[in-house]
């Protein structure tokens, strides 16, 4: 058991436990934002800077997210160009004092998808200039290797649009990007609705999940950000535990044969 | 008895609390800017009195208020000299289809309001409501209990009747509530300053909201519209004379400055996409205001001796005002 609590991953050489990153936006208030990432347990919280205009004008609430004093992962949400993203993550450096970037470059405004192509040469300069780039990409292999290629030691591939909430689409293609980054951080980024795809992201051997809308948007944020901790703890002891295999024909956890006969008489006669 | 008392800020809320406090005391209003409070988060606002859509996200207790301050506008706004639109007609609630989800969540999470509820509308029903809307929506919601009202006829109506009432004025006057010199002078000062009264001590925050102003004689929509949108509710509210205000953004910024081109095509593709009339609407304004909020986004009235604070009223001005003013009055008298 020891082992499994001091569990830990990589972001760029500094260690982490807890595998749930949060988001700090759209909750109905801080005071409800700031509970909602304690119950977390979350130890990496993404702001978003992109629409406060200047650097003061944001400072009442960054404060509030200095205060929980996690580790801030700034991202370029809102950004369309490589220009774009690499000034904001100059800003993002100074105003948080950290060289984390969560590099999110939109390629279509209809469903926020990432645009790969960009994203790979926005991600050299920033990594040249010193940043810790995570980007936020898609589950495309090819994208993931040659960002892996680039420098990068985290990935974020999606695992669904932002903010639809359908979970994980495919699979497959994360489920591969593992298999061939065995040792890059991997995260899934985005698209998560409910706890069990957290936990499914963690089955499959992601280092962690992160997310905003599942929890800012719930019903009630502070309990299902306690529904994700948990979940995502399930995830990460279920895939260190290895699932037993899949099987197309029923295997009986206890076999009948050896059984002695009063007992199967018993259980006759209960159904009787 | 009569009390001396000084009201700081003549936004929304000091405005209010003068009209209820010169019916029986003597009043001196202090502004940092001018009649016009320009600054004020109640003068840019479109004014909704939406307990009930309010509820999916604040507090049961807070739309509560909301209720109790909707019964309290009519009879304010009779003491007024001038008439000021109000409208209780309820608002309508449509979604695009891409945005159907959040229509679904939004319904689910209307909390019951001491017997009002939100009713599920179907297309046809929509069009009986709004006939311009006819073809198209296929699904909304109507919450009967709903209004408005004309925020810039009540600016201008409510300091008309206060200096008819022989309010005192100090506008481009900056006091320092806290220095305890007003409290020499005033038998009771009310602080009704909104983020002027931020400080160290005070931990408030603006909200920034952008707010687009438009004259759209096309158009004849006859109660609010909200239009369900994945950051932020958006208005398209009708006011008198063809005029239409659409907002607001909710941006956690204290940036005062002119409202971006981004949150301008997101209000105003906003309109278009309820009524293509708005296309040849002309641009009257494009305003911004900081709400002032605390950290969980409720208001408060607080009372330190002679100094009574009514602050944090964040995107609620005109749904809680009445209430609250109530509330610090009722302390005075």
């Amino acid at each position: 058991m020891s082992s499994l609590i001091s569990d830990s991953f990589s972001i760029y050489g500094e260690q982490f436990t807890s595998r749930l990153l949060i988001g700090s936006a759209l909750y109905p208030s801080p005071a409800i934002m700031a509970d909602s990432i304690v119950a977390s347990g979350a130890q990496v919280v993404t702001v978003s800077l992109r629409r406060q205009q200047s650097a003061a004008a944001g400072d009442d609430f960054w404060q509030l997210i200095k205060d929980t004093g996690l580790k801030v992962l700034p991202n370029t949400a809102g950004c369309h160009s490589v220009k774009e993203v690499v000034t904001l993550a100059q800003m993002c450096r100074e105003v948080f004092a950290t060289d984390w970037i969560k590099l999110e470059l939109i390629g279509d405004d209809y469903n926020l998808q990432p645009d790969p192509f960009a994203l790979l040469e926005a991600t050299k300069i920033l990594l040249a200039d010193g940043f810790k780039v995570l980007p936020y990409c898609t589950d495309d292999l090819v994208l993931c290797q040659r960002l892996a290629e680039a420098g990068c030691e985290v990935l974020m591939p999606w695992g669904a649009p932002i903010g639809t909430g359908k979970g994980l689409l495919n699979q497959y293609n994360l489920r591969t990007i593992r298999e061939r980054l065995p040792d890059t951080t991997l995260i899934v980024d985005a698209g998560l609705g409910l706890p069990s795809h957290a936990c499914q992201a963690l089955e499959l051997g992601y280092d962690a999940v992160l997310l905003n809308s599942a929890i800012a948007g719930a019903g009630c944020p502070v309990t299902m950000s306690h529904a994700f901790k948990a979940a995502v703890e399930a995830g990460r002891f279920a895939y260190r535990a290895k699932a037993m295999p899949e099987k197309d024909v029923a295997a009986p956890s206890t076999p009948t044969m050896g059984m002695p006969f009063w007992h199967q008489d018993f259980g006759i006669k209960n159904k009787n | 008895m009569s009390y001396n008392i000084a009201v700081i800020g003549f936004g929304l809320t000091g405005r209010l609390a003068a009209l209820e406090l010169s019916l029986k005391h003597k009043v001196t209003v202090y502004e940092s800017g001018d009649e016009q409070a320009l600054d004020s988060a109640g003068k840019v606002a479109a004014a909704m009195l939406a307990p009930l859509a309010e509820s999916v996200l604040c507090e049961q207790d807070l739309a509560l208020l909301g209720l109790d301050s909707i019964r309290r506008w009519p009879s304010i706004l009779a003491q007024l000299d001038d008439e000021v639109f109000f409208q209780q007609q309820g608002s309508l609630v449509v979604a695009h289809q891409q945005d159907k989800g959040d229509l679904q969540s939004f319904i689910q999470r209307l909390k019951p309001l001491a017997g009002h509820h939100g009713h599920r509308l179907t297309g046809a029903q929509i069009s009986e409501l709004e006939p311009e809307l006819a073809g198209r929506f296929n699904q909304g919601v109507f919450l009967p209990c709903e209004g408005q009202i004309d925020n810039h006829a009540f600016y201008q109506a409510s300091f008309k009747t206060l200096k008819q009432r022989n309010v005192s004025f100090k506008f481009a006057q900056t006091v320092d509530v806290d220095s305890g010199n007003l409290q020499q002078s005033f038998d009771y000062i009310v602080d009704c300053r909104g983020l002027g009264a931020k400080s160290a001590a005070c931990k408030l925050r603006g909200v920034r909201g952008e707010v687009v102003r438009l004259f759209a004689p096309e158009v004849k929509l006859t109660r609010p519209v909200r239009l369900m949108h994945p950051r932020y509710p958006i208005y398209i509210a009708p006011k008198p004379n063809d005029q239409y205000v659409i907002g607001a953004t909710e941006i956690e910024s204290q940036d005062h400055g002119p409202a971006t081109v981004r949150s301008t095509l997101e209000l105003l593709s906003a309109a278009y996409t309820v009524h293509s009339g708005f296309a040849e609407a002309r641009v009257l304004s494009i305003q911004t205001g900081l709400r002032p909020a605390f950290s969980d986004n409720r208001p408060q009235v607080t009372q330190q001796q002679q100094l009574i604070s009514i602050n944090g009223l964040y995107r609620h001005g005109y749904l809680l005002a009445p209430s609250l003013v109530a509330d610090a009055v009722a302390r005075i008298n």
